[in-house]
This record gives structure tokens, sequence and C-alpha cells, in this order.
């Protein structure tokens, strides 16, 4: 439509450049203060976007990588079921499917076209702002919606929702809305979300209004045409950085559910003519449990793990998004077909960035790191008779990272996608429980020139009958591993301690739970990097005298030479 | 009658000295690291040696003395605080190595987090158990603790912080351990987090508990050998020190709390300001102080500055997030990577500037000590806004030829810009960054610029400042005099202020009526105890506040709550408070949705008698004609480089009026003045810059 007749001079590119990213950034904040969803308010598992009026992703808000893949395509979905004729001012569409949003029904999607404010006419169209935030809970069989084990069907996964007018002249439109808060746990829950996710919008309207406005349209459509060649030359610049060739890793899930198969993870990445290649093809099939991924999901993690190995700095847009493609065989594991379930697809994207990594080592070995500890996200749920209310507590367990070229991994923090944890005292405050341990895990972490972080446990009793867990988890079969001689981290396991006795449960079991019944989640630790034989032994005596390492443990991974100067 | 105030920065410390007659002398002495007490001693003996024959300058008149101080800041910053145990709930070793978790940049997995304050080899674990209620599910196995008590006393520690889950609603098993402490090592000190810090959310509790610990043994040593040497000198009074909220408190109070004294610095910065927009009558004042690093931006409503309930200590560049969060009551200043020193560099065809700084050593190209990556001063150098003849008073003569020549090569040619359009670029683009920190602390949170006047300090804030405010239509801009010691002049106009706060969650319903009246009750009585020890006899003002939210969200807002009986009305009134401060912030509100209140608070002010306080200082002009020379300076608002008028602000009286394109030089700092605007100097000394109205851009929009 528009060709680039004369450049914007780079001082107002610029500003116009920011400016449009500040957008998103403003929109974030927004939500995210004013959200319910613990996923959105701690995990900040939401996203924005800003698209021209051509249906562009023009800036992104950075929240969480999980919507990398779905949110550059999101608007061209949904103007396919409601044409761009019949869209007003005030207007706002939603879509929770899996495919052509976020892979799973929790991601609601909220669509805003954007009009300058023209008189008694319609105005003139500017763009469009977008949101998606992850919501507690959509229905389904699962509290949290997202179980694994038993969900067979995206039928069983609660309600999805094709794109409708939600929002008609600003008012939510209240028989769609009987019709969805009718299906889900905590009504009242999502409609404070989807309040919030207005507003965000709302905010996203006027900042865009207010920069045509102080730019001048030519001049702000200029620079969005800048914007996205530049973005695109740079990603691909700093792809050709990188050495040329194909580069393979396999890795694999545990399994889809307590005695099923491994699903397995195979990528091959191809750096060529400043262009990732990101094929999942050789990958294991769908399977009949609620963790799926569409490609969508693949897409957003295959993408944020090729931004971090070629340092592209520039934020994400459909510019820069050209510059790297993810494909998989349709009907696999990792391009999975409507109506497989995805509800739990949260537990692979750590995988997707592990097996990526397992690739890329070989190209940039100073990059990668040893496996993550991988992490749980429980959803614990039922009727609490002494408050008479529905309850879903919704965890996130979250353990080391692996060891790093030049340093060991960082203990304790979020992998990949980013989370802050739920306080252990707001839980207990929220939810009939008690939480006995928080802790590290002696001896878990992998050894190497540069460790691993370790392995987290977490103890949580039922203080309600009737509860329902849904565990969400992996590395319970196979270590996270190292990388050029440092040692895999110890494997994980969730127990179950019922009156004193403890048993396995699966990674990924679904399991009614009694009045105190404890689950105590205990995380693999990561991967080392290089060989232990090489480590400072003033680490070692580190290690044990804070507990992390004990003495047998240190001596046999590095040596008793090591220990001698303990004591 | 004397009052003297001292500001220990990094660099200077900076003096002030009021007389009963309320005019103020103002100096400055380099910083002392090592002993930062010796400068100042040196620095008063040496005064009131000079003056002995003025009464004024007899020690034994000096009635107050009041000290802002970097001590605690730079203890947490360099890691040099005490060795300290720390005391847990077993199971819960490694609240502060697991901290919150989350990565203060998503795109960034080489990152770090901040290093905790105790190594996990001295925490010690105790075998106790409270629920969300307070009421005990285990009790404390006194006899494991008093081994512990045991182990903590032979293990060499300056200090031991005690935090036990579930503390803040019920103190009972924090206080035994400290008895058991009390026995096994009487003289240790203790924080307990029931004292220092009665917030849920164990991680920020901790640290706040464990900073405290932490910085405690060496602030309490530094307040006394700071006495003694002052009584030394023959001053009598007693020493009041800022705390981070912007108030005064008494050695004994820094003493058990000293975590609250970290920003002590910034925010009697602030209350410089506060005081400044009264002199011009604004009670609404956004405050921009930008230095040689950073830019730091914050609010004052109805006189008061905005106060937050947490302060994030040691960030890595300035994101949030990334350093260590302490829940105390500060002084709320959105800080950015925007100073003179900060780097301009290119980057896919576009300027990027900060948050990389030469800070001052090397410095700017300009500075000839050896910095090669150009700056914002050196663009404003470039630009005509700076006299490479008198920056710093003329302390420092600046390298004009090497900043252009930098600026032309590393910015100009890329872009294929000529020097003058690269050195605007990167002085725009400084701007363009610092009004959208602007926008985020007055429109963002419900501010309307149009009725704030701008509050300009800091070497490069006033150069600024005015086309800051055209940017956000704020209709005025002051430069206050004496802007160099600001915080040295806040602390003269400081009152003493006691806050404290505590977790109790509250839905606003028929209910609430009488858990409010409980706690208000509580915490009214504890402040007022406090009070008393504030080290003054005036009236005591409460201001309640609480934090508050919907049932059901995570994030809470800071409510400021009316006075009054608590009576069943009350809660009404507290509910529709929340209602108007969420409408306010964030454009909506939801009438069919539970409101709860989860922390509240009381602070306690002493009212200072303010006769005699206004801040007079000595006047030096004579008459002389301020307007000293004219160059060349870029203003595209006037359509390029035009001949501009430079005064000399120290020349400026309440008589003159100047309309721009001018430059008005002082020691510290130029201000610049847009075409069309107008500059005079106040009755107070301040100058003022009335902006042309019509000349920003438009803000129509208002938030829902």
């Amino acid at each position: 439509m528009s060709s680039v007749t004369q450049r914007v001079d780079p001082v107002t590119l610029t500003v116009i450049w920011s400016s449009l990213i500040s957008v998103v950034d403003e929109m974030g904040g927004a939500l995210k203060r004013t959200a319910f969803s613990e996923a959105v308010r701690e995990g900040e598992d939401f996203s924005t976007g800003l698209f021209d009026r051509q249906g562009r992703l023009i800036a992104q808000g950075n929240f969480t990588p999980g919507h990398l893949g779905s949110m550059p395509y999101v608007l061209q979905n949904v103007m396919r079921f409601i044409p761009l004729e019949s869209w007003e001012p005030g207007d706002a569409i939603a879509t929770n499917d899996a495919f052509l949003g976020g892979g799973h029904f929790p991601d609601m999607f909220l669509v805003s076209p954007v009009f300058d404010q023209g008189g008694f006419e319609k105005g003139r169209l500017l763009g469009f702002v977008v949101n998606t935030a992850h919501h507690a809970d959509v229905g389904g069989v699962s509290p949290g919606s997202e179980g694994v084990q038993g969900v067979t069907s995206a039928f069983m996964e609660g309600i999805r929702i094709l794109p409708v007018k939600l929002i008609r002249n600003d008012v939510f439109d209240p028989d769609l809305m009987r019709v969805i808060l009718g299906n889900v746990r905590l009504p009242e829950k999502m409609r404070g979300d989807l309040l919030a996710q207005r507003n965000a919008n709302f905010v996203g309207a006027q900042r865009l209004r207010r920069l045509y406005a102080a730019y001048g349209d030519n001049q702000v459509t200029q620079a969005i045409e800048e914007i996205l060649e530049r973005s695109e030359a740079r990603a691909r610049e700093l792809i050709r950085r990188l050495p040329e060739g194909t580069y393979s890793y396999e890795d694999q899930l545990d399994d889809y559910g307590p005695g099923t198969e491994p699903i397995r993870v195979a990528v091959d990445v191809t750096l060529k003519d400043g262009e990732a290649t990101v094929d999942f093809s050789r990958s294991g099939d769908e399977v009949p449990a609620g963790i799926n991924c569409y490609i969508n999901y693949t897409r957003a993690y295959a993408s944020f793990a090729m931004r971090i190995f070629a340092g592209i700095d520039v934020p994400n847009n459909a510019g820069a998004e050209r510059a790297i493609k993810t494909v998989a065989r349709e009907g696999s594991f990792f391009n999975a077909r409507y109506p497989a379930p995805g509800g739990g697809r949260a537990s692979v994207q750590v995988r997707i960035f592990d097996a990526i990594n397992g690739a890329m080592a070989q190209a940039i070995p100073e990059r990668a790191m040893g496996a993550f500890t991988h992490w749980a996200n429980p959803k614990f749920g039922g009727f609490d008779r002494a408050t008479g209310k529905s309850w879903i507590m919704y965890d996130l367990v979250l353990g080391g990272f692996g060891g790093r070229s030049y340093k060991d991994g960082v203990e304790a923090m979020c992998p990949v996608f980013n989370c802050a944890n739920v306080p252990v005292e707001v839980h207990e405050t929220n939810n009939p429980v008690r939480i006995h341990r928080l802790e590290l895990i002696q001896d878990s972490s992998g050894g190497g020139e540069h460790r691993g972080g370790s392995g987290i446990r977490k103890d949580v009793e039922m203080l309600a009958d009737d509860v329902t867990v849904t565990l969400l988890g992996d590395r319970h079969l196979n270590s996270p591993y190292g990388l050029f001689g440092g040692l895999p981290g110890a494997r994980g396991r969730t127990v179950l301690i019922r009156d004193g006795e403890e048993s396995d449960l699966g990674s990924k079991e679904v399991r009614k739970l009694r009045r105190g019944d404890v689950v105590s989640f205990r995380l693999a630790g990561a991967g080392g990097y290089g060989d232990p034989v090489r480590r400072d032994p003033a680490k070692v005596i580190d290690d044990v005298k804070d507990g992390f390492l004990s003495r047998g443990k240190a001596e046999a991974i590095h040596g008793a030479a090591a220990l001698t100067g303990l004591d | 009658m004397t009052r003297i105030s001292f500001d220990i920065g990094g660099t200077f410390t900076d003096f002030a000295l009021q007389t009963a007659d309320g005019s103020v002398t103002i100096w400055k002495v380099p910083t002392t690291p090592r002993a930062p007490a010796q400068a100042v001693v040196a620095s008063l003996r040496q005064r009131f040696g000079d003056n002995r024959h003025d009464p004024a300058y007899d020690p034994a008149s000096v009635e107050e003395l009041l000290h802002a101080t970097t001590i605690a800041t730079n203890a947490i910053l360099e890691r040099k605080g005490a060795r300290v145990a720390l005391i847990t709930t077993a199971g819960f070793r490694d609240v502060l190595l697991i901290g919150r978790q989350k990565r203060y940049d998503t795109n960034n997995l080489h990152l770090d987090k901040p290093r905790p304050l105790v190594p996990r080899r001295d925490v010690f674990e105790v075998d106790e158990r409270l629920a969300a209620d307070g009421s005990v599910v285990r009790a404390l196995d006194e006899a494991a603790a008093r081994q512990v008590a045991r182990s903590v006393a032979d293990g060499g520690y300056d200090a031991v912080a005690v935090v036990f889950l579930h503390a803040y609603a019920d103190p009972v098993h924090e206080r035994l351990m400290a008895a058991l402490l009390a026995e096994a090592a009487p003289d240790l000190p203790v924080s307990l987090s029931s004292v220092i810090s009665p917030k849920f959310r164990e991680y920020e509790r901790t640290n706040t508990t464990v900073a405290n610990a932490y910085v405690a043994p060496l602030v309490g040593t530094y307040v006394d050998a700071l006495t003694t040497s002052l009584r030394d000198l023959g001053i009598g009074s007693d020493l009041s020190i800022m705390q981070s909220n912007g108030g005064l408190a008494s050695p004994d109070l820094v003493r058990a709390y000293p975590v609250r004294i970290i920003e002590s610095g910034p925010a009697a910065g602030v209350m410089f300001c506060a005081e400044v927009g009264r002199e011009e009558g604004y009670d609404h004042v956004m405050t921009f102080d930008m230095g040689g690093t950073t830019a730091k931006l914050g609010a004052i409503d109805d006189g008061s500055p905005a106060v937050t309930p947490t302060f994030e200590v040691d960030a890595v560049n300035y994101r949030k997030g990334s350093g260590l969060p302490l829940n105390i009551m500060a002084v709320e200043l959105l800080e950015i990577g925007a100073g003179g020193g900060s780097i301009a560099r290119t980057r896919m065809g576009l300027i990027q500037v900060g948050p990389d700084s030469a800070g001052a050593e090397p410095g700017p190209i300009c500075y000839g000590h050896g910095g090669t990556e150009p700056t914002i001063t050196d663009a404003n150098l470039t630009l005509g806004y700076l006299n490479p003849a008198y920056f710093n008073g003329g302390a420092m003569q600046l390298d004009a030829a090497g900043a252009a020549a930098g600026i032309e090569t590393q910015i100009g040619q890329p872009l294929g810009l000529d020097r003058l359009q690269a050195a605007w670029g990167i002085h725009s683009v400084a701007n363009a960054n610092m009004e959208r920190a602007m926008r985020i602390v007055s429109i963002e949170r419900g501010r309307d610029p149009r009725r704030y006047a701008l509050v300009a300090f800091g070497g490069a804030g006033p150069l600024h400042a005015c086309r800051l405010a055209r940017a956000l239509e704020i209709p005025r801009v002051i430069v206050p005099r004496g802007a160099g010691v600001g915080s040295a002049l806040g602390l003269l106009v400081a009152e003493r202020t006691f806050d404290v706060g505590l977790t109790r969650f509250v839905r606003m319903d028929a209910a609430a009526a009488g858990p409010i009246a409980t706690i208000f009750a509580d915490l009214e009585a504890r402040v007022r105890e406090a009070a008393s020890h504030l080290g003054s006899s005036g009236a005591v003002r409460l201001q309640r506040s609480a934090s508050m939210r919907y049932v059901g969200q995570g994030h809470e807002l800071r409510v400021l709550l009316p006075d009054g009986s608590t009576d069943a009305a009350y809660a009404e009134q507290v509910l529709q408070a929340f209602t108007a401060t969420y409408q306010r912030e964030f454009g909506y509100s939801d009438p069919d949705a539970p409101v709860e209140a989860t922390d509240w608070y009381v602070v306690a002010t002493v009212a200072g008698d303010r006769r005699g306080r206004d801040l007079r200082l000595d006047s030096t002009a004579t008459g002389r004609d301020p307007v000293v020379g004219e160059r060349p300076v870029y203003m595209p608002e006037a359509g390029g480089l035009v001949p501009c008028r430079i005064l000399d602000r120290y020349a400026l009286t309440s008589e003159h009026r100047f309309v721009g394109p001018v430059l008005v030089e002082e020691r510290e700092c130029t201000t610049v003045v847009l075409p069309g605007d107008t500059v005079s100097l106040s009755a107070a000394g301040n100058l003022v810059i009335d902006l042309l109205p019509g000349q920003s851009e438009s803000l129509a929009e208002t938030t829902r």
C-alpha cells in the first residue's frame, strides 16, 4: 500500500519507534497491575501487541515469550471470521481458540481496532491493539483447564470461543458474558481479568492516537515501513554471524501421563543465508493427552531460543519475525491438529529450549548452558466446605539454571518463560494448604567446571477434603543433560506422603487428595558445564560449607584432593 | 539559635547553616569516603573558627543538627555490612537465595540474581510454625532454639535477624527467640521481622529484616562517632537523620531501624523541591533531578512527596526487580539512565542514549580525561548550551572541538547527519527517554501535568527542563537557588516523622468496621509512642493509609485514608477512598467487585516550628547588567542556530524579565529558556520560567 518515498530522519525514527514500544509496554503495565489471574500478575503470562492498519505486528510487549508465536498472526486469523468492514470504534473481538491463538484455551485474546476521532464519521483506521492473558480457569475437566492425564480431546478442556465481538461500543455483550462465565469455575476472577484486558486496549488505543496526532499519519506510516525493514535486516545480519550449518539434538519428555511412552523431542536447526529454520518434524506424534503443542506455541519458544542464541536485539515485530522459521510435521507433537488437547503444553517450553540449546552448543558453545532443572506447575483445587467456595491454587516451583561456559548456573531462577513465584504466605492465606518446606536439594546439581543449579523441594499439605491435583512436571525419568563433560543433574520426583508413607506420583498425573496428604515436589538438578575435575577447589569447598554439596558427593565428583582445604 | 544541615554524598559533603533570622549560608567540601565524619567535623571546625566573633557560629547556639547520609546504602551496594546470622522457620532456610525468581530481563538468560546479604551457611533453622491467622500450629522447640542461640553466640556474628513465617500476624515466636538470644548473647543486636517489617510476603520481609541487621552495627557506630565528634566541637544538640520517607528521625530510632535511612539524601532533595514549590505557590510539583549518570523523577501532591511502601536497593541499570526489595516507606523516585555522562551510540541507523554512562571518570569527551564516546554533555556543548569556559563555575575548561569531532565521527557520519543535527539527535533522544519516564510518573499515575510546576535541578536538569515541560504541557519551570546543595536545604525544611505498618487482611464489608478500629487503635498507639522519641515536642499529626485491592488481585494500591473516628461509617469512607484512587490510577473501577485491604499504615509527623524557617539565601545581586554575553545556540524552535543572550544568574534581581531564547548560567548548571518563554527571578530567589501557551503537544485525551 505505502511505499517509502522519503525516509524518516534517524532522530524522528528513533523517537517514533521507542514510542511505539512504549505503547505496548504501557498496555502491559496496566494489565499486570489490575489482573486477578496469578498467571498474569505473577507470571506475566500475557502479551500486548500493536498492529498497523495493514495488520502487521509493529511492536509486541515483552512479557512472556509464550506469545511470540501467536501474536503476529492473530489479527489475520480474527479477520477471517469477522471482516474488517464490520468493525466499529469501541469494539473488541475475543478468541481463546488453541489453533488461532496461544495454543490452549486459558489464553484469551482481545483485539480492538483504533480509529482516529473523526466527528460523526467513523474516523480513519490507524491500527489495532491486542492483548492476550492467561485466565485462571476456562472450564473443562480439571481445575485450571490444564490437565494432561485423561484429557484425550480439546472438548474436555473447557469453553472454546472462536472470534466473537465480545465488546461493542465499550460495553461487554451481556449475553456472551453469561455464556462464557457460566462455563468457568471462577467467574468473578475471569470477569475482573476481562475488565483489565479491556482497559489495557483502551490505554493502548489512546497512546496510539496521541502518537499519530504528534507525528502525523505520513511520518508514522513511513516510520513503520522503516522499522519493519530494518528489523528484518538486523535479525538476518545477526543470524548470519553464526556459523552456517545444520545442528541437531534429541531429548525427550518423560511421558504424557502415568504408564505412557516418552515423547521424542528432536530438533534440526539450520542456519543459512541469514535465516534460521528450526525443524521439529523428527519428533514424536500427537498424543491423546493435554500436552500437545500447536504450531503457534512451538514457534513462540523456537523463536525465543533463536533470538537468545543469535543475540537478536530487535524488539519483536513482523519484520524481525521473518528471519526465523519454525517447522514441524503436521500431526506431530509440535504441530498438533484440532481437536488435539493442549492445556498442559506449558510444560514443554523448557524442553523446546533445552533441545535447541543442545543443538546450538555445537555451533556456539560459549552461549550454551547445561539443561534446566525443569519446573513444576501444579494446580490444586476443589470445593472447600469450610468456606463454601471453589478454590484453585496455581503454583510454580522453579529450580536452577544449567552451568554456563564461564560461571555456575544460577540457583532458583525462572527458566525460559519468566515468572515470579507465589509467596508461601500468600498461598497459605488464600488456600486451604500448609507448606512445610521450600528449599534447595543437596547433591542434586549436575557437577562440572561450572556446576548447574540445584533442584528445589516444596512440600504442600492439604487442609481440605476432596482436592484434585493436576500435576505438570517432567525430568522424573531422564536427567537434565550436562555439556562438554559436565554431569547431568539428579532426576526429579513427585511424592505423595499419606499417613507417613511415601509413594511416587507421575510427573503429569491427576490425583484425588484428602486432608492431611502432602505432595512433595522434588525438582531435578540442572546440568553442569565442563569437566568437574577442572573446577576451582575453592568453589568446591564453598559448596560444601554452604551445604549445596555433601562432603561425600563432593569427593565423588571432584576427587578428595579438591577438599584438602576444608576443616 | 542556629541550625546546621549536612548531606554526605559520594563526591561532596554539602552544608547549610541557618541563623535565627532565617538566613542561610551554604557551602560544600570534598567527602572523605573512608571516614565521612572527618570532613564534616573539619569543615565545621574551620567555619566556627573563621567566624568566631559571630554569635550565630557559636557551637553552643546550634539548636539542631540535620543529616543525610549514604552510609547504609553504600554498605549494601559494596556488601561491606555486618556478618549477620539469620534464624528462620525450619524448612525455609533458602528464602533469600530463592527470592521471587523472576528474571529482571525476560530476553536475557545470562543474568544473575543479587547476592543475598547472608550466605547460606549462616542461616539457622528453628522448628516452629504459625498459620496465616497467627495461630500456633507448632510451638517453638525451645530446647533446639536455645541450641541455635548458643551456636549464633559462638559463631562470631555482628548481628542477627529473626524471621519466622507469618510472624507479621503474631510476634510470639520471634519474641521468644529474641529472649533466648538475649540470654545466650546479650550484646548481639537483634532485628525481628515482626518489629522491622510486620508485612506478609516472606522474601521481602526477610530481606528487609536482614538488611536492617546488616547495616545496624555500622550505622550505630557511625552515629555514635559522629555525635561524639560534634560534642567535642562544643555542639550539644542531638543529631536528626533523614529517613527514606522524607522525614527526620532521632538517633535512637535510627539505631533501631537503620534500614530506614537508605536513600536519605535523595529524599531530602525531594523535600527541598516541595519547599521550593511552596515558595512559588505550588502544592503540586513534579521533580526532575538530572545529574551525571541518571535522571530522577518524582512528584509532590498537596505539598507532600509521593511515598511508596517499598524500595529496591542495588538494582542493575535501574531495572525493576534486579535489586534487593525492602519494605520501607520511601519517597517515590523513578530513576532512568539519562545523565550528562550517558553515552550515545548508533545501532540499526538509530541513536541510542544510555543507560551506559561515561560517569565522572573518564567522563564525556569534552572533559578531556580520556573519554572517547560522545555523551549528552558533549551534545549540549556542541549545541551551544554549555559555556566551555564556565563549566562548574569555571573550575573546568571543556574541549568543545573534541566533543564536536566525536559526535561528528561516531554519530553524524554513520547516520548522514552534520554535527549539529547529530548533537541535536542525542539531545532530543535523551529528552524523549525522559519524557516517557515523566509520563509514567504523571499521566499514567493519574496526575494531570497541567496542574503541576516542574522543579528542575542537578547539573543537567535545568538544561533539559523546559523542553520536557513543553512536551508534557507543564506550564511553569522552577530552577531553585541553592540547587547545588538541594538535599542540605531540604533537611532544613523537613519534619520529623515515624511510620508504622502491619499486615491484616480485612474485607470491606459490613463487618469491616470493628477490625479497622482495632488496627488503627493499635497502630496509632505505637506510632505515638515512637513519636515521643523523635526528638521534638511539637504537635503530632497522623496520616492513615492502606494497601488495598479487589479481592483476588495480587497487586495493591496505596490509598490515603481520612482521619477521624473509626466508626461504622468509616469503613464506607475507606471503600470510597479506594474506589477513587483506583479510578484515578487505572481509569476505571468496578463497583460490583469486593474489596480488601492487606496492609495498614500510620505516619506520625511532628509539626516543626516554621517561624523563621523560610530559606533566605544571601543574594549577591548588585544591580549590574545580567546580560554577560551572547553566543550562537541551536534552537530548532527558532529555526536553528540563533544568537542567544547569556545571563548571569547571580546578577538577576526580581525586576528582570527576559524572553527566550536566553541561557542563564550559574556555577552548577545552565538553564535553557526557549524562544518565546519568559524567565524571571522570584522574590524567594528562584528562577521561574513561564512557558509560552500553545507550544505544547496536545494532551486533550483524558483517562477513562
